[in-house]
């Protein structure tokens, strides 16, 4: 079983992202799990429809200790196993130790043995690694591949460069490796270039660029995944090609981060930024 | 018959310079440090030292700077607590009838549940008396993740509708203060909800400050700002005081309380030992606060003098010499014949069997060498104790004290406030201007103040050897090593270091909780603490300790 | 005058509110178990206050050093994470107090932060601050999650993760892994008593016999004598068979090993009390061909002898109980085997499998008891339903001596923390002889009573 953690700077598009390439991976016949590691509880709405699931949490509290693998994962698109962590409302509470929480539970109900005979296991992580819960699917036997979704957007290549620091981390003790980043396009100018060549900076690669099509708002406000709405149109090959791609994929690095003016230079030189003088 | 000539061996006695067998005592300090990482060794360099004294031109001495209150370094087995430990433990568990709700997970309500040894003495069966409980919410993982408000409201309305207490007090743990539960604002609601109950909580999360002594800090801030002046109607009695830093474990508080009482001083509150909330609250109308442990309470005995006007002095009760000197010091404060009269009568009808149990034990007794690490105070107040029965302190050393407790408070000005100190909230008292009252003494107020006889802590420095061995904070690591080179006759410590010292064949006596004796202060205290030295220090168990073969 | 004298008859359903808890944080049995290995310091990721106050309640109920070290954490790290505490303090403790073993449990507040400790401990290898051949192993013990035993479970589960080791297909014959449990370190000896007397190579781990009642010599050793070495624990891998010796503390280790080293295991009731020692000897016997010496059998009937002498005072006598599940368990069974009744049995450790438990022990007289788990079941429940209908005698840890002067009810103290009695370390109450011991204490509590109580006409020399 391969275990991909997805992160990227929040409203980047990770769950939609996620989503859809599972999608095409259960197209493909793999059988997958997707852990939402959002407070929200909405990082499996387009494979479920919508359908408003118990998080693992809101469980936990409910029932106590008698949780049951069933309570708390729902099959959705193309047979693909939901499971929401869940968590607190905003400003209380703690949703890092949720995520720890969480995923020590699914790990004790036996989610990821064997016996489920998984082919992937996705970890959809809040926008940003702020606490040491978030960290948490990444640590050592959890996610063994991380890709980052960005997009030419000078924060979201920012926060990409953040998060490949949380990586290095990890990276230097455990299994962990970055798998690629994923370009979710916001149109900027010399954008597949640029983030090219940020990949190429971080030691990694651009596993796919992921075009902006108004077809994936559609599909979302029918509460699906663009190959489940409609999959002949050419977004799904997009994420078909995705999923190929990561279905595929051998290059798995430790990465180096930038330094804030290499990001700069780069943004420069892509015209992005203009110089300082 | 005067005490004053009773002669009994004179605490400030220079002593001989601190020398072990071969080793020096520069060469023992540096043997303490050798094994540390160089960071750690030189930090724990500026915390060992010798005390040298210098006499500078003007012939006042000087002491030599310490480190104090600063980080224990991570990985050091260290005697230290937490603040938390400081507040609900020390100062706000002695208090029979307030409800101490941590809120946290249950592991710090249970090791602060009755082992402090804080004994108290409700005067009927009607009266309040929760220290046999201990309360929590027993925080459970969902609480953590969906915060815990709810479950502290709720908590705090059960503990109220089962036992209507006059007070509730809630103390946040570590993961509280991490995941940002307003204690606060859920006790003021409370309070508003409950109308008679007087509910108030203390942010002592343990992860803030470097030791107890941030904990001791918080609950003096809220005692003074949730209790102290709520009782609007002067009390009545006369020479009105108040006794500070005293915790009445092993019953100390009750040998004072009758020691006062016997001699016609109106005691109106102890904080906290064998306390009540109607103390606390009436506390602000004392003439004089005495302080006893002055790291854990000196704050307070400064805001009342601020908002209220009463002046402290520091007093010790702690050494039968002391003791006199204590009260006598009080008696010149109020400077009324008929209390010193019976101040004098009071010591005159006990010394003689101080002196009588002193000349039978200072036979086997005299000489042998002591070392003191504890507390923040006792470490200094008990050497009066072993220097009435002819024992020394060569090494001795606070757990949590500060620079002022070691150096005398005249260092106040030169102490650094480093980060840690600083997020422990610091009130800002003003003068309460019905109740302020200008300090009602008898005696010349001037001269008093010219002599020092207020707010005047000289500290431990002072009181010791030349050269003798002051180590604040001291590790596992240094304790063993001193007991090794020095082998001390009796080595004073707590609990955590008890039974290792005891394996190294030194006696180690508790000065937390007495190894279970006590009482240990006043006339009385004195000649329990002789016995049960003399039966440490002479103990036989180090005879039998090696077998006829071996 | 009443110590408990808020305590009154009227049972209130609380949802929030623990009062006098029947147990306390995982921490402590994290720290506990890891002094069962030889040579390893015990260290807590956390506040410094954890660490004292776990010290000071094991060294309160030994009444031996508890050595442990805390990575002192500032309102600093309870912000930006622990990982340079910890950093600094392995190289700390490795330089200074040189043990073989660092054992890191974590605390509610590092576990809230979410520090990882593994990382943390690798970083430390590549820092160069943990020598050659020494190891740091960790395990997480959120404090909010659980209780002591639970902690307990945790640090022994880890000296399966850490080292076991299955070196051969072929099972090391007559060699058995037990798992004893949170119990006295005499009952650590005693156990492995009869492992050996079974003819049987036992690896008992954790084993704080020789550490935590190790004798006075004048010297002091950070690491005892005592402890499970890592030699024993990496050889528990290739061992034929684990016995766990009580599901909660035990169980977890027993059932890592299987899946990391396929060594079977059998979870078992603690040997307390006849029956669950009999259990435990028939384990055994699985292992030695299934001889039992005539020592253990003449033990046994020396046991039936003194309960048949007994019976008389026992017969229908009315028990309160409170602690730890797998002590609670097998001492209801055992009581039940004396024809005693236990009436009213209390753990703060949350888990409905405690109740399935003590309804399979009690059979039919289930209905007669009052049995309950989690943070409500604390000892002012117990009290209020001793206020509402008195028991004979009291079984658990010093906390019950208030409600026993209360309600003048003698205590039989027995669990953790003993803290007002001194020698329970040293005499076992597992084993046909610490049952015997169990009777004996049972019977003079009783028998003093009737001592002290009975009017002068009926006052006897001989009972």
């Amino acid at each position: 079983m391969r275990k991909i953690a997805i992160y990227g700077k929040g409203g980047i598009g990770k769950s939609t992202t996620t989503q859809n390439t599972v999608a095409a991976l259960a197209e493909m016949g793999k059988k997958i799990m997707v852990v939402g590691c959002d407070p929200k509880a909405d990082s499996t709405r387009l494979l479920l429809h919508g359908l408003a699931q118990k998080s693992v949490l809101d469980t936990l509290r409910e029932e106590g200790e008698d949780v049951e693998l069933d309570d708390i994962r729902r099959e959705g698109y193309g047979n693909c196993l939901c499971v929401e962590s869940g968590g607190p409302e905003p400003g209380v509470g703690c949703a890092g130790r949720g995520i720890i929480t969480s995923i020590n539970m699914l790990e004790q109900l036996g989610a990821y043995e064997e016996s489920e005979e998984l082919d992937y296991s996705f970890y959809d992580v809040l926008g940003d690694v702020v606490c040491g819960g978030f960290a948490m699917p990444i640590r050592e036997g959890k996610a063994q591949e991380i890709y980052i979704v960005c997009s030419g957007e000078m924060m979201a290549m920012y926060a990409a460069n953040n998060i490949c620091k949380g990586i290095m981390k990890f990276a230097e003790s455990g299994g962990v490796r970055l798998g690629g980043l994923i370009c979710n396009s916001r149109n900027v100018d010399n954008e597949k270039e640029m983030i090219e060549e940020f990949a190429k900076q971080l030691g990694t690669q651009m596993i796919h660029f992921v075009p902006r099509d108004n077809d994936v708002q559609r599909a979302e406000i029918r509460k699906m995944t663009v190959i489940d709405w409609n999959s002949s149109c050419p977004q799904a090959d997009e994420y078909r090609a995705l999923a190929a791609n990561i279905d595929a994929n051998k290059l798995f690095v430790v990465p180096n981060p930038l330094q804030v003016e290499q990001l700069e230079e780069l943004l420069m030189e892509f015209g992005l930024l203009e110089g300082v003088a | 018959m005067s005490t004053e000539r009773i002669n009994t061996p004179d605490l400030n006695t220079p002593s001989e310079p601190f020398v072990v067998e071969a080793l020096t005592a520069e060469q023992i300090k540096e043997e303490l440090t050798r094994q540390y990482p160089s960071k750690v060794k030189r930090k724990r360099d500026k915390q060992i030292v010798l005390n040298e004294k210098k006499k500078d031109e003007s012939g006042s001495l000087t002491l030599p700077v310490i480190n104090a209150n600063t980080r224990t370094s991570p990985g050091i087995i260290t005697q230290r607590g937490c603040t938390y430990a400081g507040c609900k433990g020390v100062i706000m568990g002695p208090t029979r009838d307030i409800i101490n709700i941590t809120h946290g997970p249950i592991g710090c309500g249970y090791y602060s549940w009755l082992t402090r040894r804080n004994q108290t003495k409700p005067p009927t069966e009607e009266h309040d008396n929760y220290i046999p409980y201990s309360f929590s919410t027993d925080m459970q993982d969902e609480n953590i993740i969906f915060g815990g408000e709810k479950k502290l409201k709720a908590a705090i309305k059960e503990a109220y509708e089962m036992f209507h207490p006059k007070a509730i007090a809630v103390f946040a743990t570590c993961p509280v203060g991490l995941i940002g539960d307003d204690v606060h604002q859920a006790c003021r609601e409370m309070k508003r909800e409950l109308v008679d109950c007087n509910v108030f909580a203390f942010s002592c999360e343990g992860y803030k400050g470097v030791s107890q002594s941030a904990g001791h800090h918080i609950a003096n801030n809220g005692v003074f700002q949730n209790m102290v002046g709520n009782q609007t109607k002067e009390p009545k009695g006369k020479f009105k005081i108040n006794l500070l830093g005293e915790y009445n474990i092993g019953g100390d508080a009750f040998v004072l309380e009758e020691m006062f009482e016997k001699c016609g001083i109106t005691l109106l509150s102890t904080f906290s030992g064998n306390s009540t909330v109607e103390q606390f609250e009436q506390a602000h109308w004392a003439e004089l606060n005495c302080v006893m442990c002055h790291r854990s309470i000196n704050y307070v005995a400064d805001m009342i003098e601020k908002k209220y006007g009463a002046p402290w002095i520091k007093v010790n009760f702690i050494g039968a010499k002391a003791t006199a000197k204590s009260l006598r010091k009080i008696a010149e404060f109020f400077n009324d014949p008929d209390l010193t009269e019976r101040v004098e009568n009071f010591i005159t009808a006990e010394y003689p069997a101080v002196l009588k149990a002193q000349a039978e034990i200072l036979p086997r007794t005299e000489g042998k060498r002591a070392m003191l690490f504890v507390g923040g105070s006792r470490a200094h107040s008990y050497q009066e104790l072993f220097s009435e029965i002819g024992m020394k302190t060569i090494a001795a050393g606070y757990e949590f004290a500060h620079r002022d407790d070691y150096e005398g408070r005249k260092v106040l000005p030169d102490i650094k406030v480093d980060a840690d100190s600083r997020n422990i909230e610091e009130l800002t008292v003003e003068r309460d201007e019905e109740l302020y009252r200008e300090p009602k003494t008898n005696a010349d107020l001037e001269s008093l103040k010219n002599r020092d006889f207020f707010e005047n802590y000289k500290g431990m420095m002072a009181d010791m050897g030349e050269k003798a061995m002051i180590i604040d904070d001291v590790s596992h690591h240094e304790a063993e090593k001193l007991i090794e080179m020095c082998q001390p006759d009796i080595f004073c410590a707590g609990i955590k270091e008890k039974y290792a010292v005891q394996k190294l064949g030194v006696p180690c006596k508790q000065l937390h909780s007495y190894d279970y004796g006590g009482p240990y202060a006043g006339f009385q205290g004195a000649i329990q603490f002789y016995s049960d030295i003399d039966r440490m220090v002479n103990s036989k168990v180090k005879d039998m300790i090696k077998a006829p073969w071996e | 005058m009443a110590l408990l004298r808020h305590t009154t008859d009227d049972v209130v359903e609380r949802q929030a509110l623990t009062v006098n808890p029947a147990k306390t944080c995982q921490p402590i049995g994290a720290m506990y178990a890891a002094l069962g290995i030889h040579r390893c310091l015990p260290h807590s990721h956390g506040s410094q206050g954890c660490c004292s106050y776990h010290r000071s309640t094991l060294s309160r109920h030994y009444k031996e050093p508890a050595m442990a070290a805390t990575s002192s954490f500032t309102e600093g790290s309870s912000v930006f994470g622990g990982q340079a505490n910890l950093l600094q303090g392995l190289n700390t403790i490795f330089s200074v107090y040189k043990p073989d073993v660092v054992a890191v449990h974590t605390t509610c507040l590092s576990e809230t932060i979410g520090d990882d400790i593994p990382q943390i401990a690798d970083a430390a290898v590549a820092k160069g601050f943990v020598p050659e051949g020494k190891r740091v192993i960790h395990c997480n013990t959120p404090s909010y999650v659980g209780s002591h035993t639970t902690g307990f479970a945790n640090m022994t589960k880890a000296m399966v993760d850490y080292f076991s080791t299955s070196t051969t297909d072929e099972k090391i014959d007559g060699q058995v892994n037990i798992i004893p449990g949170w119990v006295e370190p005499a009952d650590m000896s005693e156990i492995k008593r009869l492992v050996k007397l079974m003819g049987l190579d036992g690896i008992t781990f954790p084993d704080t016999s020789g550490v935590l009642d190790a004798p006075l010599k004048s010297e002091y050793n950070m690491y005892p004598d005592g402890g499970t070495t890592i030699d024993q624990l990496e050889s528990t891998g290739d061992s034929a068979g684990t016995i766990a010796l009580g599901p909660i503390c035990s169980g977890p280790a027993a059932e890592a090993l299987k899946n990391k080293c396929q060594v079977p295991q059998e979870t078992l009731p603690l040997p307390i009390g006849l029956r669950a020692t009999d259990i435990f000897i028939q384990a055994l016997r699985k292992y030695n061909g299934g001889e039992v010496p005539a020592e253990i059998t003449a033990e046994r009937g020396r046991l039936v002898d003194l309960v048949s002498d007994m019976s008389q005072y026992f017969y229908g006598k009315t028990v309160a109980l409170w602690g730890d599940p797998d002590q609670l368990v097998s001492l209801t069974q055992f009581l039940v085997d004396l024809d005693m009744r236990p009436k009213y049995i209390v753990t703060g450790t949350p888990g409905k499998a405690f109740l399935r438990r003590i309804g399979e022990v009690l059979g039919d007289s289930v209905k007669e008891v009052i049995a309950k788990q989690g943070p409500q079941a604390d000892m002012l429940y117990l009290h209020q339903l001793i206020k509402r209908e008195k028991v004979d005698l009291l079984i658990g840890n010093t906390y019950g001596k208030y409600i026993s002067r209360d309600e003048d009810i003698p205590l039989l103290r027995h669990g953790f923390p003993i803290i007002d009695r001194i020698g329970h370390q040293y005499f076992p109450t597992t084993g046909y002889r610490g049952a015997m011991r169990l009777c004996e204490k049972i019977l003079d509590a009783f028998l003093d009573r009737q001592d002290r109580d009975s009017p002068e006409e009926s006052f006897e020399l001989t009972m």
